[in-house]
Order: C-alpha cells, then sequence, then structure tokens
C-alpha cells in the first residue's frame, strides 16, 4: 500500500492564506474526494501535490519520505500524475498520437504508427472503452476525451492519480463509465484524489471524503459515515447568511418572460418572468446551464426553440446589439475572455457598452467620457490611480468590477449578472450587491447566476434551481435554508 | 512612486519610433547632399503619398484585426477602370474626356468599394480569414485589369487630370502630399473621436467582449474592408495620374510596403493595437530611408538589404516596447 501525506501545509498569498496547517494522508487503493465551497483551498491543495505551486511552509511525503518538486514536470517524474479540467489533448490528432505525445515509439528515423497504435489500443482494452485509437480528438465528446486523458496519465504508470473536476461537464452516465475506469486504476494500487462540485456523486464514485473550508481541513472520513447534513455542516460551518434589507420590494409588472426556451443540450424547456425591480438567482452546480441560458436571453448564442418577451413585446431573433439597445445588459462570467479589452484603458473599458450614451452624431464626448469613467470609478470603489491606465494594470478583482461598471453606464432596465463575484474580496461582492439592491430600487431588474448558493440568497428576491439544463423549481428566498438550496441543487433526494 | 528617471524612461520607450526618426534626419542632413532642403522633404511626402494613403486606410484594417492584401490590385483596377470609362465615354462621344474621367474615377471607387464590401462579407459570413480572401481577390482583380486592358495601358486621360498626381499648389507643395496630409487628419479623427473608431480598437482587441458590448462587430469589419478599398481606388487613380495611364502592372508589391509602414508605426497584427500617428511616422521613416539611399547614390540591392534591416530593426523595437509592458 502507498500512502500520499500533506504534512502541517501552509500556504500563503500576498493579503489571505489559502491554507493553513493543512495535514492529511491519501492512501492507495481508494479513491479520495476533495470537497468544499469556492475558495476552500482545495484547487490549491491539489496544485501542491501537483507541483503546480510551492507550499510557504510544509512537507509532503510518499510512504513517510519526503518529495520535493519544484514544478509539475519533477513531480510528475515522481509518479504524481495531474488531468486539469482544461483539456490538454490536441483536436486534430488521434487518440494515440495524443496518449504517446512526446514519446511515439520509433523506427529509426520514423514513427513506428503499427505500434504506437496497438499499444494505445491495448490500454483502450484493458480499460474495455469504447474508443478506438485512431479517433479524431476533434470528433469525441468531452467526456471521451476525458478518458483519453486519464488514460494518457496512466500510461505512464504514476503512483498517484490527480483529477481536477473531472465530472463538471459530464451528463451523469459519462460520469458512470468515467468512474468505472478510474475504479480499475484504484484497483492496481493508485492513490486518486478527485476534485468534486457534485455532491450526490460521492457515494457513488468515491471512498472517502474530505473536506476543506476557508483554507483548513475540516476533517475526513468514510463515505460509509458521511450523510449530506454532516458533509454541508462541515462545508459551511456556522456562517450566517446576510439577508437583503426587507424594504426591497417587487412590482407585479413583468418585463421579461421567457417561455419554453430550449438550446439541446445545454438547457431545455425553460420558462419563467421576471418583475419590474426584481432580482432574481439562478441556482445550479457548474454545468447545469445556467450561463448558456443567460448567453441565449442576451442574444449572443442562438437557441433551438422558445420564446423571449420584453415588456410584452416578443424579440426575434435576439442579438446582443438588439439586446443592448432595448435596455438588457451582461456581465460576463470570463472577464479575459468575454469582458474586457486588454489594449484599452480603465476609461475606455467603462463606457464601451454605453458608447452611444457618450457620443453624439458619433463623435465621444470626452468631458462625458470620463464623467461616465469617474462615476462607475466612485460607486464602485474601483482601485486605480488614473482612469487613463490600461485596464491590464489593475488587480483582478477591480477588474471585474470595472467589467460591472461598463454595463452600468449603459443604463439598463434588466440586467445580467454572471458569476458576479468570481474572483473578488468580501468588501468588493458587498459593494455589487449594494449597486444591485439600489438599481432593484430603482425599479431595474437583475438576473444572478452564482454557483456560491448562499450569496443568492443573501442578494435575491427569488431564487430559480436549475439542473442538467431543466428548471427543476423556484423559491422565495426568505422560505429556503442555505443547506435545503445546497441539497436542491446538487440533487440529492431530500436526505 | 514613479521617479524622475522612470518617467523619463518611459518618455524614451514610448516614442522610441520618432526619436529614431529625428535622430536619422539629424544625421542625414549633415551628411546627405541636398537632404535638407524644402524641395527634397515635400519630395519625400510626395513619394510616400500613394502608398501613405493606403496605409492609413490599412491602419484601421490591422487595427481592427485584419488584413488586406488585395490593395495592390485594386491601385492597378482603379487606374484601368478611370481611364477605360473615359475613353469609352469620350470616343462614344457622350461627354469629353475633360469631365468623362470623373465618372470614371466615380466608377473606380464604386467597384474597388463593392471589392472590399465582398471582402468583408466573405469574413463575417463565412469565417474566411482575410489573409485568404484578399489574396484571392488579389489575383482575380489583377485579372480584370489585365482582361480590361488587353495588356496594353491605356492612355485616354485629360491633361488636367495629371494635377492630381504630379501638380504643385502654391509651385512648391505637391498635390498628392496635401491629400495625403487631409487622409491621415481624417483616419486621425475617426480613430481618436468617432464611436465607429472605438468600435474599430473594440473589435480588435477583443472580438468577443465588442460583441457582447453590443457592438456590431460585423458592420464594422466589412466597413473597414471597404474603406481601405476605398483608399487603395484613391492610390491607383493617383499613380495613373502621375504617369497619364491605366495599366494592369501598377501596384505590384504596395501591399507589403504598406503594411511594414503601419508595423512600423507600432500597429500590432493581432489587431486592437496601432495608431494613424504611428502610421505617419512609419510612412515618413520609410520615406527617408528611401531617400537617403537614394541621395547617397546607393545600388537597388544594397536599398533592399538595407530597408529589410531597418523593418526588422523597428519591429523589434515595437515588440521589446510591449513585451516589456
Amino acid at each position: 500500500m502507498n500512502v500520499l501525506e500533506a504534512v502541517d501545509i501552509t500556504k500563503e498569498y500576498p493579503g489571505t492564506t489559502a491554507l493553513k496547517n493543512v495535514s492529511v494522508s491519501f492512501e492507495s487503493g481508494k479513491i479520495h474526494a476533495l470537497i468544499g465551497k469556492n475558495g476552500s483551498g482545495k484547487s490549491t491543495l491539489v496544485k501542491i501535490f501537483s507541483g503546480a505551486i510551492r507550499p510557504t511552509s510544509g512537507t509532503i511525503l510518499s510512504n513517510g519520505e519526503e518529495l520535493a518538486f519544484s514544478n509539475p514536470s519533477e513531480a510528475f517524474a515522481q509518479g504524481i500524475a495531474t488531468v486539469y479540467q482544461e483539456l490538454s489533448l490536441i483536436p486534430y490528432t488521434t487518440v494515440a498520437e495524443n496518449i504517446f505525445m512526446g514519446r511515439l515509439p520509433r523506427k529509426g528515423l520514423f514513427v513506428d504508427w503499427e505500434n504506437t497504435f496497438s499499444k494505445a489500443d491495448r490500454l483502450l482494452a484493458d480499460m474495455n472503452v469504447d474508443i478506438s485509437s485512431k479517433d479524431l480528438i476533434a470528433e469525441l465528446p468531452v467526456w471521451k476525451c476525458q478518458i483519453v486523458e486519464i488514460l494518457k496519465a496512466m500510461s505512464f504508470n504514476p503512483r498517484v492519480l490527480l483529477l481536477d473536476e473531472p465530472t463538471s461537464s459530464l451528463a451523469v452516465n459519462e460520469v458512470k463509465t468515467l468512474f468505472e475506469i478510474v475504479h480499475k486504476i484504484v484497483e492496481n494500487d493508485v492513490i486518486v484524489i478527485f476534485i468534486s462540485h457534485r455532491l450526490e456523486e460521492l457515494w457513488e464514485l468515491a471512498h472517502t471524503c474530505t473536506v476543506l473550508r476557508d483554507g483548513e481541513l475540516i476533517g475526513k472520513m468514510d463515505m460509509s459515515d458521511a450523510t449530506h447534513n454532516k458533509i454541508l455542516d462541515m462545508m459551511f460551518g456556522d456562517v450566517k447568511v446576510q439577508q437583503r434589507s426587507r424594504e426591497l420590494s417587487t412590482s407585479e409588472e413583468v418585463v421579461l418572460e421567457v417561455r419554453n426556451l430550449t438550446r439541446e443540450p445545454k438547457f431545455r424547456d425553460v420558462s419563467f418572468s421576471l418583475k419590474k425591480g426584481e432580482i432574481l438567482g439562478i441556482a445550479g452546480m457548474l454545468g447545469a446551464g445556467r450561463t448558456e441560458l443567460l448567453r441565449a436571453l442576451f442574444g449572443s448564442d442562438h437557441f433551438d426553440s422558445g420564446e423571449i418577451y420584453f415588456e410584452g413585446q416578443r424579440i426575434s431573433s435576439p442579438s446582443p446589439v438588439k439586446m443592448k439597445k432595448i435596455g438588457m445588459a451582461l456581465a460576463p462570467e470570463d472577464r479575459k475572455r468575454q469582458g474586457l479589452n486588454p489594449f484599452m484603458t480603465v476609461k475606455e473599458n467603462l463606457t464601451l457598452a454605453a458608447l452611444d450614451r457618450i457620443t453624439k452624431r458619433s463623435f465621444i464626448l470626452r468631458k462625458r467620457e470620463i464623467e461616465f469613467a469617474e462615476k462607475q470609478v466612485n460607486d464602485l470603489d474601483i482601485k486605480v490611480t488614473d482612469i487613463d491606465l490600461p485596464v491590464d494594470s489593475l488587480s483582478g478583482g477591480n477588474q471585474q468590477k470595472v467589467v460591472v461598471g461598463n454595463w452600468l453606464n449603459s443604463a439598463p432596465s434588466v440586467m445580467f449578472f454572471d458569476e458576479p463575484s468570481r474572483g473578488i474580496d468580501v468588501n468588493a461582492k458587498q459593494q455589487i450587491f449594494q449597486i444591485i439592491w439600489e438599481q432593484s430600487r430603482r425599479n431595474i431588474s437583475s438576473i444572478i447566476v452564482s454557483s456560491e448558493l448562499e450569496e443568492l440568497l443573501e442578494v435575491c428576491h427569488r431564487i430559480l434551481l436549475m439542473r442538467n439544463g431543466r428548471i427543476i423549481g423556484e423559491r422565495m428566498s426568505d422560505e429556503l435554508s442555505r443547506d435545503e438550496l445546497y441539497l436542491l441543487c446538487m440533487g440529492a433526494s431530500g436526505q | 512612486m514613479i521617479t524622475m528617471n522612470e518617467r523619463i524612461r518611459n518618455i524614451l520607450k514610448k516614442n522610441i519610433m520618432e526619436l529614431i526618426l529625428v535622430g536619422m534626419v539629424i544625421i542625414l542632413g549633415f551628411t546627405a547632399p541636398h537632404f535638407f532642403t524644402l524641395t527634397n522633404l515635400l519630395n519625400i511626402l510626395r513619394n510616400s503619398s500613394i502608398q501613405g494613403v493606403i496605409a492609413f486606410g490599412m491602419t484601421m484594417v490591422i487595427i481592427s484585426g485584419e488584413i488586406d492584401l488585395s490593395v495592390s490590385s485594386t491601385v492597378a483596377l482603379a487606374g484601368v477602370l478611370t481611364a477605360f470609362f473615359t475613353g469609352l465615354l469620350a470616343e462614344a462621344g457622350i461627354m469629353p474626356m475633360e469631365s468623362a474621367v470623373i465618372v470614371g474615377m466615380l466608377v473606380a471607387f464604386i467597384a474597388s468599394a463593392a471589392a472590399g464590401i465582398f471582402n468583408g462579407l466573405m469574413r463575417v459570413s463565412f469565417g474566411i480569414p482575410t489573409f485568404i480572401v484578399t489574396l484571392a481577390m488579389m489575383k482575380a482583380l489583377y485579372g480584370i485589369a489585365g482582361l480590361i486592358t488587353k495588356s496594353f495601358p491605356i492612355t485616354t486621360l485629360p491633361l488636367w487630370f495629371n494635377k492630381l498626381g504630379a501638380g504643385y499648389v502654391w509651385g512648391v507643395v505637391p498635390i498628392p502630399a496635401l491629400i495625403l496630409i487631409a487622409i491621415f487628419l481624417i483616419v486621425l479623427v475617426i480613430m481618436n473621436t468617432t464611436s465607429f473608431g472605438r468600435s474599430i480598437y473594440a473589435v480588435g482587441g477583443n472580438e468577443e467582449s465588442a460583441r457582447l458590448c453590443g457592438i456590431n462587430v460585423r458592420r464594422v469589419k466589412i466597413l473597414v474592408m471597404m474603406i481601405v478599398q476605398i483608399t487603395a481606388a484613391l492610390g491607383g487613380i493617383l499613380v495613373s495620374s502621375q504617369v497619364m495611364s491605366g495599366s494592369h502592372t501598377f501596384g505590384k508589391g504596395y501591399e507589403l510596403n504598406v503594411i511594414a509602414a503601419v508595423i512600423i508605426g507600432g500597429a500590432s497584427l493581432g489587431g486592437g493595437r496601432g495608431k494613424a500617428w504611428g502610421t505617419l511616422v512609419g510612412l515618413i521613416f520609410m520615406g527617408i530611408i528611401l531617400n537617403a539611399m537614394t541621395l547617397l547614390n546607393m545600388n537597388e540591392y544594397m536599398k533592399n538589404l538595407v530597408t529589410g534591416a531597418l523593418i526588422l530593426l523597428a519591429v523589434l523595437l515595437n515588440s521589446i516596447k510591449y513585451g516589456r509592458d
């Protein structure tokens, strides 16, 4: 039996401690789940095991011997293989090539293709998966790519296999197939550790479960001893959910109505309505279809069928141009890829969505541009010495505020927030919530998607529950506890 | 706090091309005979003007993240169309050559605008990279120009037309240099003060974020592809005015010189970055080097070698400048 051990691991970043004196051990022959809410430190721990980051203090032991590595390839050489969420496969090459990338069998100067494919086929047959070594990666579904990724890691015969949220983008039956393979791997005396967001799958997939909260190890237990409530208590402790002020009310007038919106396979049959001044949350785990729904509502992605009504008017073929014009706004999830223009200044990034509001006969009014930018800098408390600095020079949290401020400047009547608090600190989060409430007072509606479900309880009037692309229910946030919400979203059948 | 030293270094870094240009002018002033005469300086502008007007259109295209290789063929086609329609209308007795040439120019502008819109549509509707679309367009337009001329230059042009490309105002200032300055000012104003200009930067810097910001990415791309073609047509008309004929051989190799000037001016082929002012500096930089080498009596091969080395050097400086930001 092999044992991988973390001893007294601490990881400090400027201003925050990601891990505090974490000591935990994982033995081979078992699948270990690592869980905790966002920011609990679970990814940091996995990254330390994989050599991607170095701990501030503490040691990693393998069978009692200290392991020292300063980068992932050194960790890899010592038998620790990691499969990350972002796949590293090359689209227009075969499965076999990907598995043996960089070490293809050779015959003299040339690649020995026969040997390459037969070696890969043997590997695939061992695992009993329905993939051919000659399949192109680009033509495989995501879960099969995930399997190829795992096989690639396994072809190095590692002692430890780390899986970073392997199931987040997979459907239930795909998860099952994937884990049949992981179970086979574990039988060969391998230590498997995986990060998960889905509570319901733990009992089926894992033997033990380790819970982190705010960088501290809360406990490790066998799944046979675990219950839903026990795990939730460990994940959240006794934090009090703050409540939005009671005076926030919604009008009865419907501003946005969605009927049977469907986009296979992301979401189907989504219907709801949004009232003026209402703050509506969409709760669900990663991969539930929330982001895709928002994007379709804003017209940035197409949908297959269904109808969108804005103030009673049916919106045919929505596009971001059209939706902005009628008063909708979307602060996107991924600020680097979707939110910001890296070559532009803070000021320019703050006025991009509101370009038509700062121009007169298509000429930009300098004074108004500065006014608009400074209003958001003040309201959102964006930390910047000069609005003419490149947006790149800001910290992540401040960049997030720029994305939100950009859209607030467009004076929307309905605003969508996709993960508005991702990667920002508690203070910044509160400021964004204050803005959302302030907007509600002025009869502006918001729809918020967030993985941090407790913050939805804090901010929203009403919460839609989304799972596997469907709206499975709706609750007023006053009538809902945090644990209930998590159970509903993670799909555990009320224990 | 930013120290004085850092501030100076920042200014140096930011204006490196301008400084090199000034340095070059000073050195040439002392070494090259006749460099510092008004006629010579205006000459430099005049010689840069044809590729220069195109370079400002190209600046917009490159900032938007696209490219247009077909500008060279548009130079040929625009000259050919102008001369051809002038001859056609005059010989048919519909109008005298003097006014027919205006119709000819109009046809040239409309045809090239249409080619640009086509380039843009292929890009936004089918996702074909503009490198490929405009490469094909270049071949096709040279083909059309050759078919119209039947491989002989068309010379049916009125005398006054020669003024456009070869005339002077106040006896010293070349008209094409004035056109160049006008185009520069127009592009400068568009890029710096209009929402269209801002949209071009937005689209080139991050197309997805621009789209999500409700900017009409399709329209922006089609428009810039059209504008560069119109500037190319203007360049073509200037060429044919200088030599008083339209020929399918005009413009060969212009596209790369134009792109070089834009890139020397600090624009990035990846889009989102670049300035009208920078392109002007790039143009003058290229113009001065060519001029100086002529004054210094260098042969053609030496000129090519030096130009190549200097383009690389300029781009290297730019990439160091941005890489360290």
